[in-house]
């Protein structure tokens, strides 16, 4: 009791209440929200506000909804983006020296751990484990800011915040907008010159916004806040570095449509003997990169922006020189793996060819003097180091690979001082690497351990395919390894005439490897037996020589013993090998050259057993004589030479290696169609040819008829097959429904396997009961299948089991959704169909296979030959500004009009004048033409005009190049230099392509008339013959004065005169016109913007055809103006009007004040007042003169007088004034005087007082 | 062939394949030369039909350029673009309709305007395939390929019968913007066959006599044949006597396999009966059918045509034996659109009894887009 009272002291304690009005209120309270946690669902807790008030609203929201959520759905696309993609292409724009080269070294610090001093060209990175990315620096040359945004993916736009946007990041972002719009992320930088925390914020915001209304709202925009010994933090560049990381990109149309290269490297392989010659000849040069958008096709057309366009003579695909991580396991990237690609850049001491493997040794054996000429082409340094003759440097090509050196004689190579190079197996990629490898590198040599144990897994999967194949196969590996072993060089020395013959050979070579003939096997075998034992003692070059002799021999035998059928050889065939045979006594043989001769030997027995497979290939295709002799010419190796660039030979063996065992797998008819692919290339420059693609052995005749035959595409029938039999129509009786099905879709199977389904039933109205027959059935099957079920009981049973249930799955499936689909679902899923069958047809094959029908895909690193380039693009090449390789659809190259939709960018100050030339970038190209701006009249007519609309979109017409239609393009005047104001002077989009146009002007013809009748006139000065007038008969005229009228018919004379009508009388004065149009041509100029082709410095500076403008500033003419349109003085006549005149009614009305007084009526003055006119007597008028004269003497007097007087009363007034001047200031020296002295007085005074 | 870049014309010899080659470079916008054309015949140079035709491809371009030597042994070919709109041709009675119509299939839908041909000439001859066969086949092998819609069909308003025809046939069709991708790889069953026995200024007896013998043979396989009679008299009979048959099989997959044949003309080497004409016809059918595929025959080189000129995805079709003339057509592709066919032999099978071998033919499309329809 004492406790609680204490407690009651200290402080009063909280009562619950448990009755009366605040505990209900609680429980209430209580008992609501219960409910409420119950029932979560609005809808019922608030059942009106979810009533249905009005049914109209109702559909309107449901309008509403549907509206919105199809609104989302885009038109879905057959998803081609490669599994492997290229790397992303980041172009890093700005204006100057707001840090982007810092910028993109921080980054590449940031992903790679490594500096880059300079950064020239575009610089590939790995930076994650499925993404890689490109860095290009974008200069502020407006032709480098349009050929960048064409290709980027993610522009990185760096703002100098203390300054705020600059007229570069709106040029290139509207570049952008035109071009597709790639993603764009905005980057503050000068962040740190910031001293207050308040304006900087301000400053971010205001940038922000503005940022957002060009790109989109919420765009992001990253700030580097400040520098750290001249680079970004660490942390922003990582967080930069994340989100490039992690963004995805919209794919542009232009890009997704076009193949397309950025050159991150470059090769002069133009004969060094050629520039010699002639410093300006035509270039030949290979370009290298990653192929983006879509398949590169070989031998197709490019354009490179700033030089023109090229075909491509030939494309390969290289290893990747910066390839994705293989393991996907790890969280992260390890070091070796963070791999960096700036061949420009000079990094990637390793440069990986199509054929060979050039390592940039820097400083240490470069002359320096080479250097000068040209850093880039190692290759032609090394050539023209040698200073040599052609046949010497061939001899000594293969030491020659690094200039300055010492010849390395094979000795010095295996003592292993520099890089070997060894080559290696790759069984991905199917063809013979060539790797470098260094003395210190045992890790790498395991590794070939490796692959060759890889080879050998491969080979012998092989082997169970076909024994016989794989068995040769793997001979010739070994061979081929065994080669490897020996030391690298020896393989270059070759003579090049039997390359071509080895390649030739090669080539012919697969079209019969899939045949099985135990001869040629067999054939094989002693061939490769003989070999070993060559191979044995093959540093005696003697021995070697006499073993060449004893093959010849052997092939001289062979050939003498060859089957009879040998006649379908051509003569040219054995003229190769006789010239083999030459070539062999003269030439230094090595074994490498032996062993090609072996596989030729080979090709050379295939062929001959070749008449002998025909048939059965034949048999397969249409048995036609034309067809079959065609096989025949295909066999035959390619004679020529492929050119003259003899140290490149080796890459044509490579091909031929490739295509060797490609082809080996592919079946005949590929052949039979196509022939062999690499033969094509060599039979260039042949008359004998057909078609291109064989070479014609047979009789001139024969080839004449083939060329000149019917040209029908009906296929004549089998003379075999002989429908009267029936075996003939037993042969296709499955073709008809009443023929057998397939047991997936044969009804009684079906039938059965719903019985089996769903068992017994019993038919109630009938009383029947069906019973499942599983006895029966079982028996019948055990008759029928008894053979069957013995080989894989089991096995056949589960797939049954499995088949079934994925069909009454599918059922269900169909079923199921059957509901719901729409016709969205179903076009995603087609498309998705589509796309899984694109990314699956050629999955399993090899890429050189794959190349052919694909072409190059995207992902891939390329390497293109382009010949006859100007040689300013070597001469004056600058890695700072990029090589773009645009792909060009099917007759995208070709020239024709294009109309399109134009108009006036509202940032360009001025308006554009028609026939005016204008740079245009349109496609991948930058160039300039004359557009002819046009409106379109109500009645479609296209109406020429002067200018274009201020504010108003216009038509545009040019001569240019063939692009879709839906492009987008910009226009500038000038590329040259940099000036003050926006330089987009217009955007547009390609409408319509054609190869007229229908443009037109208004003509005015005017004409006056000569002889007028009621409403008839003759009209003359229209027109100035008959014809002309027959041309018009008809046409509506008019006169000034507004009279409609028609031309009725021509009149004899005056020439050109013609009768016309008119509504009603034509006047003299009349002029009378006729409106016509006159169809305007549009100026055929298309001048490519040449940039790059400009001397390094001055890449900028390219000017083209000048306006009339800018020719008449630059010139300095003046128009002689029109002396009508001048200005003169304006002299008016005097205005005269006439008194006023009220009427005398009006008069009366008028109040007194406004009466007209003191105005006497004129006119009629009464005769008797009237004056009579005074007639003076010839006297009376002598008089009258002479007082008229003394008159006007009095009066001349007088004036005279006056004139006096008044000068002499000027000079009088001049005088006292003169006077007055002088008294003046005698009265102010004096008053001086008398103030001076007053003063002095006063001062006396006071100093006095 | 030498296709040296692709400023360069490609360059072929004699006057074989001139269609393809013509329609292929109108198509890609490659300049083609033609030299030799029958330099060494006893009449060198072109052929009337060809300069008709050549006529007929300037008439529904705009923009070409041809250039045709003096002898005639030489043409150049710089091709413009495809402009179409209402074109009339007198077709040169030399070859008949179908000549110039397949090559007008080719190119149609490609057009500015859609295309209204009006062909006149020969409609039925034994050398091309007919208006009949083109109509039955052709214009469901386009169907699928996207190209529908309105006016897509070809209309035998007259009939004109080898040497000296008469006839008058109307194309028209729609033009579109792309093909879509095809997957042609089952062909099916045949379900039906249907056809078409034309007699014109014989006794119309003649047809029911080919319709007789015709289903003599085919009735073995198949009850569901329908063979429709086609007289034609008076202005729409054209200017020769004539009669002949056009068979054609559908699947139940809806593709067609065709054959026809024609009388002999008159005066050119010996009549045929209709009996004997409605068997060889029905074995002709047959005969493809024994070849079998998706398309037939006739319809080959179009169908891989569409294929090329497909977006870039991947299309499949399943051929019988490529004809020599399609196996040309390829080797043409190649060079004007670098594009080259996967190839696959599929062998007929030992159990099933579905004539002879089969070949799957893959391509990945170049991504073709009609660049002459207008964007408005």
């Amino acid at each position: 009791m004492e406790g609680r009272e204490q407690k009651r002291h200290e402080q009063k304690r909280h009562q619950q209440k448990h009755s009366g009005p605040k505990a209900e209120k609680k429980k209430k309270r209580k008992q609501r929200e219960q409910d409420a946690e119950q029932e979560q669902d609005e809808r019922k807790r608030n059942p009106r506000a979810f009533a249905v008030r009005s049914a109209v609203r109702m559909a309107r929201n449901f309008h509403r909804t549907q509206d919105l959520k199809t609104k989302k759905h885009h038109i879905p696309l057959v998803d081609r983006t490669p599994l492997e993609p290229p790397p992303i292409v980041v172009v890093v724009m700005g204006p100057p020296k707001v840090g982007k080269s810092t910028l993109i070294r921080c980054l590449i610090k940031n992903y790679t751990r490594q500096k880059l001093a300079d950064i020239c060209g575009p610089v590939t990175i790995v930076s994650g484990k499925k993404r890689r990315l490109t860095f290009i620096e974008c200069n502020n040359d407006i032709n480098t800011m349009i050929d960048l945004a064409k290709v980027a993916d993610l522009v990185l736009m760096l703002i100098d915040a203390s300054f705020g946007f600059e007229m570069e990041t709106f040029e290139f972002l509207n570049i952008c907008q035109v071009h597709g719009f790639p993603r764009v992320m905005g980057v503050l930088t000068h962040l740190d010159s910031f001293k207050n925390n308040k304006t900087l914020n301000k400053t971010k915001k205001r940038l922000k916004h503005r940022f957002w209304t060009e790109v989109y709202q919420g765009a992001k925009l990253f700030y580097l806040s400040g520098m750290v010994y001249g680079e970004y933090q660490t942390r922003e560049v990582k967080n930069l570095g994340r989100f490039i990381s992690v963004m995805k990109f919209r794919p542009l149309v232009w890009q997704t449509s076009h193949p397309y290269v950025v050159a991150d490297r470059m090769e002069d392989l133009t004969d060094p003997e050629a520039i010699r010659l002639n410093p300006k000849c035509d270039r030949t040069v290979s370009l290298y990169g990653y192929l983006r958008g879509t398949f590169l096709k070989n031998k197709c057309q490019i354009h490179i922006p700033g030089v023109g366009d090229f075909s491509v003579a030939d494309a390969s695909f290289l290893p990747d020189p910066c390839p994705l991580p293989e393991m996907l396991k790890k969280r992260a990237l390890n070091e070796r793996e963070r791999l960096l690609y700036a061949p420009m850049a000079g990094v990637g001491g390793l440069v990986y060819d199509k054929d060979a493997v050039y390592i940039d040794m820097p400083g240490s054996h470069v002359s320096h003097q080479q250097e000068e000429v040209r850093p880039t082409t190692e290759l032609v340094q090394s050539l023209m180091g040698t200073h040599t003759t052609l046949d010497a440097k061939m001899a000594a090509s293969k030491v020659s690979l690094f200039t300055g050196t010492a010849a390395l004689t094979p000795e010095e190579v295996s003592g292993k001082q520099g890089p070997v190079e060894s080559r290696v197996w790759d069984a991905e990629t199917q063809r013979e690497r060539r790797k470098a490898i260094f003395a210190e590198e045992d890790d790498e040599g395991s590794d070939e351990e490796d692959s060759e144990e890889e080879d050998n897994e491969e080979l012998e999967s092989e082997e169970e395919e076909t024994e016989e194949e794989a068995e040769q196969e793997k001979k010739e590996v070994r061979e081929e390894r065994k080669a490897m072993k020996e030391d690298a060089p020896p393989i270059k020395r070759q003579k090049l005439e039997e390359r071509a013959q080895v390649s030739g050979a090669v080539v012919e070579m697969p079209v019969f490897a899939d045949s099985e003939d135990e001869l040629e096997k067999s054939e094989g075998e002693e061939e490769t037996e003989e070999e070993e034992s060559d191979e044995d003692d093959e540093d005696e070059k003697e021995v070697e020589e006499e073993e060449m002799e004893e093959e010849e021999k052997k092939k001289k035998d062979r050939k003498g013993t060859a089957p009879p059928d040998s006649g379908h050889c051509s003569e040219e065939d054995t003229d190769s090998d006789d010239e083999v045979e030459d070539d062999d006594s003269e030439a230094e043989v090595d074994e490498e050259e032996e062993e090609d001769e072996d596989s030729s030997e080979v090709e050379e027995q295939e062929n001959v057993k070749a008449p002998g497979k025909e048939a059965a290939q034949s048999k397969m295709l249409p048995a036609d004589e034309e067809v079959k002799t065609d096989v025949e010419e295909k066999t035959e190796p390619g004679l020529e030479t492929a050119g003259a660039l003899r140290w490149k030979e080796d890459l044509a063996q490579k091909a031929t290696e490739a295509y060797l065992r490609q082809q080996r797998a592919a079946p005949n008819v590929r052949k039979l169609v196509y022939g062999a692919v690499v033969e094509e290339e060599n039979t260039d420059n042949e008359e004998e040819e057909l078609g291109g693609l064989f070479r014609v052995s047979r009789p001139e005749k024969s080839k004449k008829i083939r060329a000149d035959a019917v040209d029908c595409s009906r296929f004549q029938p089998d003379a075999g097959h002989d429908w009267d039999q029936e075996e003939m129509l037993a042969s296709i009786r499955d073709c008809f429904v009443t023929g057998k099905w397939e047991g997936d879709k044969d009804a009684s199977t079906l039938l059965k396997e719903d019985d089996e389904l769903y068992g017994d039933f019993e038919d109630l109205e009938t009383g029947e009961v069906h019973k499942g027959e599983n006895h029966d059935d079982d028996e019948e099957n055990e008759e029928e299948e008894a053979p069957l079920v013995k080989v894989d009981d089991d096995e056949a049973q589960k797939n049954k089991r499995l088949e079934k249930k994925k069909r009454l799955k599918e059922r269900f499936n169909a079923e199921y959704d059957d509901g719901d689909a729409t016709y969205f679902d179903d076009l995603k899923e087609e498309m998705q169909k589509q796309a899984e069958l694109n990314r699956a047809e050629f999955e399993d094959m090899d890429d050189e296979t794959r190349v052919q029908y694909e072409g190059f895909r995207p992902g891939m690193y390329v390497r293109l030959e382009i010949p006859a380039l100007p040689c300013e693009f070597v001469t004056n090449f600058d890695p700072h500004y990029p090589i773009i390789l645009g792909g060009l659809g099917a007759s995208e190259g070709n020239i024709g009009y294009l109309q399109m939709r134009l108009k006036k960018h509202r940032w360009y100050n001025r308006i554009l004048k028609t026939r005016d030339p204008l740079i245009l970038s349109l496609g991948w190209r930058r160039f300039q033409t004359m557009p002819l701006y046009h409106i379109e009249d109500h009645n479609g007519r296209h109406r020429l005009l002067k200018y274009t609309p201020e504010h108003m979109h216009c038509g545009a017409s040019i001569w240019g190049p063939i692009t879709p239609q839906g492009t987008g393009f910009l226009a500038v005047q000038s590329v040259a230099g940099t000036q003050a104001n926006f330089r987009i002077a217009a955007t547009g989009v390609v409408l319509d392509l054609d190869k007229s146009v229908t443009i037109v002007k208004k003509l005015k013809l005017t004409g006056y008339p000569y002889k007028i009748f009621k409403n008839t006139c003759f009209i003359q000065g229209m027109f100035n013959t008959v014809l002309e007038v027959a041309k018009f008969e008809g046409a509506s005229i008019r006169t000034v004065s507004g009279l409609k009228g028609q031309i009725k018919k021509a009149l004899r004379t005056p020439p050109g005169a013609f009768r016309a009508t008119f509504e009603d009388r034509a006047l003299m004065s009349d002029i009378v016109f006729l409106r016509s149009w006159y169809p305007v041509s549009v100026p055929q100029l298309y001048n490519p913007v040449t940039s790059l082709l400009m001397p390094v410095g001055q890449k900028d500076a390219w000017t083209g055809m000048r306006t009339v403008g800018q020719l008449k500033h630059d010139l300095g003419i003046k128009n002689k103006p029109n002396k009508d349109s001048l200005y003169k003085p304006v002299v008016r006549q005097k205005r005269h009007f006439n008194p006023l005149h009220i009427p005398k009614t009006l008069q009366k009305a008028l109040p007194f004040k406004s009466k007209p007084k003191n105005q006497e009526a004129k006119g009629k003055t009464p005769l008797d007042l009237r004056r009579p006119a005074v007639i003076r007597e010839p006297h009376e008028r002598k008089v009258a003169a002479l007082l008229t004269a003394l008159g006007t003497v009095y009066n001349h007097k007088n004036k005279k007088a006056q004139a006096e007087q008044h000068m002499k009363h000027k000079d009088f007034l001049k005088q006292k004034e003169k006077e007055e001047v002088v008294k003046q200031k005698r009265l102010k020296e004096e008053r001086k005087k008398i103030y001076r002295a007053m003063g002095q007085k006063e001062k006396k005074k006071s100093l006095k007082g | 062939i030498a296709a040296k870049g692709g400023m360069a014309a490609l360059t072929y010899e004699g006057c074989n394949f001139l269609r393809q080659r013509l329609v292929l470079s109108t198509l890609s916008g490659k300049r083609v030369k033609i030299r030799n054309i029958r330099s060494r015949d006893d009449e060198p140079g072109l052929r009337d039909f060809e300069a008709s035709f050549i006529r007929l491809l300037d008439k529904v371009t705009n923009g070409s350029r041809i250039e045709i030597n003096q002898t005639g042994t030489a043409l150049f070919y710089q091709p413009g673009l495809l402009c179409g709109g209402s074109v009339e041709h007198e077709c040169n009675v030399q070859r008949s309709i179908g000549y110039y119509l397949e090559a007008l299939i080719m190119l149609a839908p490609f057009m500015k305007n859609p295309l209204k041909a009006i062909l006149k000439g020969v409609t039925n001859d034994p050398i091309d395939p007919s208006v009949d066969l083109l109509k039955a086949t052709a214009v469901p092998l386009m169907k699928m390929f996207g190209i529908n819609g309105e006016g897509l069909e070809i209309k035998v308003v007259k009939r004109g019968i080898a040497p000296r025809g008469g006839g008058e046939v109307h194309f028209s069709c729609p033009v579109c913007r792309a093909l879509k991708p095809v997957l042609l790889t089952d062909p099916g069953k045949i379900k039906r066959i249907r056809g078409t026995a034309y007699s014109v200024r014989v006794s119309p007896q003649m047809a029911n006599r080919i319709v007789d013998s015709a289903r003599s043979i085919l009735n073995k396989f198949i009850p569901d044949i329908y063979i429709y009679t086609d007289h034609m008299k008076g202005a729409s009979s054209g200017k020769s006597p004539g009669f002949g048959l056009t068979l054609v099989a559908e699947t139940v997959n809806g593709t067609l396999l065709s054959a026809e044949l024609a009388s002999t003309p008159q005066g050119q080497g010996d009549p045929v009966l209709p009996e004997e004409l409605g068997k060889n016809c029905a074995k002709l059918l047959l005969e493809e059918i024994y070849r079998g595929g998706c398309v037939d025959s006739n319809n080959q080189s179009l169908a891989l045509l569409y294929m090329t000129l497909d977006q870039q995805d991947v299309s499949k079709t399943l051929l019988g034996p490529l004809s020599p003339y399609t196996i040309e057509f390829l080797r043409h592709i190649r060079d004007f659109f670098q594009i080259m066919f996967k190839i696959e032999t599929q062998k007929a099978d030992e159990d099933e009894q579905k004539g002879g071998d089969k070949v799957l033919m893959t391509c990945v499309g170049v991504g073709y887009s009609n660049i002459s329809k207008s964007h408005k």
